[in-house]
């Protein structure tokens, strides 16, 4: 059967500019959030991040009332944030609360402040409307922190887009040709039958493969004899434009199971660049500290190839335009990513410019 | 649904989710509405939707009724839906309601959203009767983006109208109409300033759409209007008599031959090709393909008339073609 040769016809242009803001994003892991200032970006919004001296994380608009200048260059006095400049205080709820050279605060000076949700050892920020925020769900990804698993990962800034990254997670046919030492063996032969479901805002595929040997690498961490073939359960989950994740199960001969976590937070920092948290979760070796290691290493350098050949998709992109793609059966998840994204680019508006910052 | 195309082996199934959850809380809340608080038997999470999604109860296993999600989606746990028992329905209701008690279980398939609430700074929401049930969560998600907006809510009497107890903390945002007691929606007042920052949302019966299409039709702004029809409109086959087609299924390399008797939807599955579908009488969206070529007759009650016109998309369900070849990117 032919593959399909036309401009596509549905969802966004994966060179698209746009950036869809109705979304929980995880701007950072709980543990680098503290008390010193950590300034981000996020929809191409500067965002300040610290914790108040009862451990609460906070996200403001990471630049002063007063003006143009990062109050992450600033510092803590207790719970306000004093500018590295002028001096403007700001409390945790964005309100300008100090000012040096008058004894009055100007009315109504703040910076905007952004709801936060803690959870899963990461801090989710929202940049949409804030009356907005409490009708979304951040994902919930138990095994980022949950007993029974062992943990890695990193993140890196990435000069692809959020929509290049996603429509890569969800492309079933690469992991082989990005990475042959690490992906299973499974991959290289016959693909195995998708299926893939579909909710309004998800997306889920779904495949199993036959019994093939393990990779080197996970063969040895559980344990597996020569010889012995375990099949594999792979399930990927598009849950928001902030997350994606797959699951990939083993089943050894004699029954015992091995699971693994890959997590991918993405958040466009701007048009044609994210970034990535990416943390891989298994539930085997977990307390074995050189297997983490080994781990930790093994994806390093697989994500590092990984978001390279998207930086490299991004760059022809933005040279050459979209221009014509081959879409084949197993790309429907992919497509429908897009159409999700689509939908959500055709529903959303800008913030309000009263929001982002009330400068007096 | 479950048939699959085929590539160098690889069989690809697409469909929607789909699972059995069980009847929580089973409460009339006004004359013959019942609302049903659905939830995972296992306390699993359920899918996040927006504003204006509905799901597919299955009924039986030709039984299946669309019915909007009036709940909260912020809450992962349950979802809500309002059914009317209607007395000139194919059954479907009054299943619901005698049979859909608490614990009994339900396979519920969705959720999909054909009437998303487009962001804007101002809104009139017009429901009529059991309508109301979409718009519940667009007013809340209204108020949560600090729009300005008014609900018009009309139904036969007081003890009809459902939700009127969680209506009453918007005030004066909400505009009840019992007909008994004020008579018919005065769309002529309601719809008497158009205006470039106001979308119109409607869910009814087919005489208030209508009407409302009718009213908006002369000077409204053409994008402002948005309906959801739970019913098929008229279907319009033509006086002679369905003709045949040819379909040529661009993407699978497949051409084939749409009879008289038979639906697109039919031959593209029959091919072997992995299609969405479900309601099967173009009320639901689920089916809709892209067009690449060909005159598309389209007998749906999803696209709006400048969709229509577009010929970029059809409902395969019903929708068939006037020229005499259909070419879908599929």
């Amino acid at each position: 059967m032919p593959p399909l040769t036309s401009p596509s016809a549905r969802g966004t242009n994966p060179s698209s500019a746009a950036l869809p803001i109705d979304c929980w994003y995880a701007l950072a892991d709980s543990a680098s959030v503290g008390r010193d200032l950590l300034g981000v970006r996020a929809l191409d919004r500067p965002v300040l991040l610290y914790r108040t001296t009862d451990g609460r994380a906070v996200a403001l608009e990471d630049r002063c009332a007063h003006r143009a200048y990062p109050l992450s260059l600033g510092r803590l006095d207790g719970d306000v944030v004093r500018c590295g400049l002028c001096g403007f205080g700001h409390a945790p709820d964005g309100a300008c609360v100090a000012v040096p050279s008058q004894p009055q605060v100007p009315l109504g000076a703040r910076v905007a402040a952004l709801p936060v949700a803690e959870r899963d050892g990461l801090v989710w920020v929202w940049l949409g409307e804030p009356g907005r925020s409490v009708r979304h769900r951040v994902p919930e990804l138990p095994w980022l922190t949950g007993d029974g698993w062992g943990v890695v990962g990193g993140q890196r800034e990435v000069d692809a887009g959020y929509l290049v990254l996603h429509e890569n997670f969800a492309d079933v046919t690469q992991v082989p040709f990005v990475a042959p030492e690490i992906a299973p063996s499974v991959l290289g032969g016959q693909a195995p039958d998708l299926t893939v479901e579909v909710t309004e805002t998800t997306v889920t595929l779904r495949r199993t493969f036959p019994p093939a040997p393990l990779p080197g690498w996970q063969a040895s961490l559980v344990g597996a004899a020569a010889g012995d073939d375990y099949a594999t359960a792979h399930a990927g989950f598009f849950l928001s434009p902030a997350a994606w994740v797959d699951h990939w199960d083993v089943t050894g001969p004699d029954g015992s199971r091995a699971r693994l976590r890959f997590t991918q937070l993405v958040t466009p920092v701007e048009a044609g660049r994210s970034r990535v948290l990416w943390r891989v979760s298994r539930d085997f070796a977990v307390g074995d500290a050189s297997a983490g290691t080994r781990v930790a290493g093994l994806f390093e350098e697989y994500y590092g190839r990984v978001f390279t050949a998207m930086e490299t998709v991004q760059a022809i992109l933005d040279r050459d335009g979209p221009g014509p793609e081959v879409n084949v059966s197993a790309d429907v998840a992919a497509l429908r990513v897009r159409e999700i994204i689509a939908a959500m680019l055709a529903g959303q508006r800008p913030v309000r410019a009263a929001q982002r910052a009330a400068h007096p | 649904m479950s048939e699959g195309s085929t590539i160098s082996g690889t069989r690809t199934t697409v469909r929607e989710h789909e699972g059995d959850l069980v009847v929580e809380s089973a409460e009339v809340v006004a004359e013959d509405v019942v609302v049903l608080t659905l939830v995972d038997p296992d306390g699993d999470s359920l899918p996040p939707w927006t504003p204006g999604a509905h799901v597919d109860l299955i009924l039986t296993e030709d039984l299946i009724r669309q019915y909007s999600l009036c709940g909260d989606p912020s809450d992962s746990r349950t979802i809500r839906v309002a059914v009317l028992r209607s007395p000139d329905s194919r059954g479907g209701s009054a299943l619901v309601h005698d049979r859909l008690r608490t614990g009994a279980t339900v396979r519920v398939r969705g959720p999909r959203n054909h009437f998303p609430l487009i962001a804007s700074p101002r809104y009139i929401f017009i429901g009529g009767g059991i309508g109301i049930t979409p718009i519940l969560p667009m007013i809340a998600e209204a108020e949560a983006s600090r729009a300005d907006w008014q609900l018009y809510y009309g139904g036969r009497s007081r003890a009809s109208m459902a939700f009127l107890d969680e209506l009453t903390r918007y005030g004066d945002r909400v505009t009840l109409v019992p007909q008994d007691e004020l008579g018919l929606l005065d769309l002529t007042t309601i719809l008497g300033d158009p205006r470039a920052d106001t979308l119109v949302y409607c869910c009814g019966p087919e005489p208030l759409l209508a009407a409302v299409e009718e009213r908006c039709a002369t000077d409204w702004p053409v994008a402002a209007l948005h309906l959801e029809r739970f019913a098929a409109k008229v279907s319009q086959a033509p006086a002679g008599g369905e003709r045949s087609f040819e379909l040529v299924l661009a993407g699978s390399g497949l051409t084939l031959t749409v009879p008289p008797d038979k639906s697109v939807f039919q031959v593209i599955e029959e091919a072997g090709v992995s299609v969405l579908g479900s309601c099967h009488e173009g009320i639901c969206g689920t089916c809709e393909q892209v067009v690449l070529d060909g005159e598309v007759d389209h007998r749906d009650s999803v696209l709006s008339e400048s969709e229509r016109a577009a010929n970029d998309a059809m409902m395969v369900c019903v929708s068939r073609c006037s020229s005499d070849r259909l070419t879908l990117d599929l």
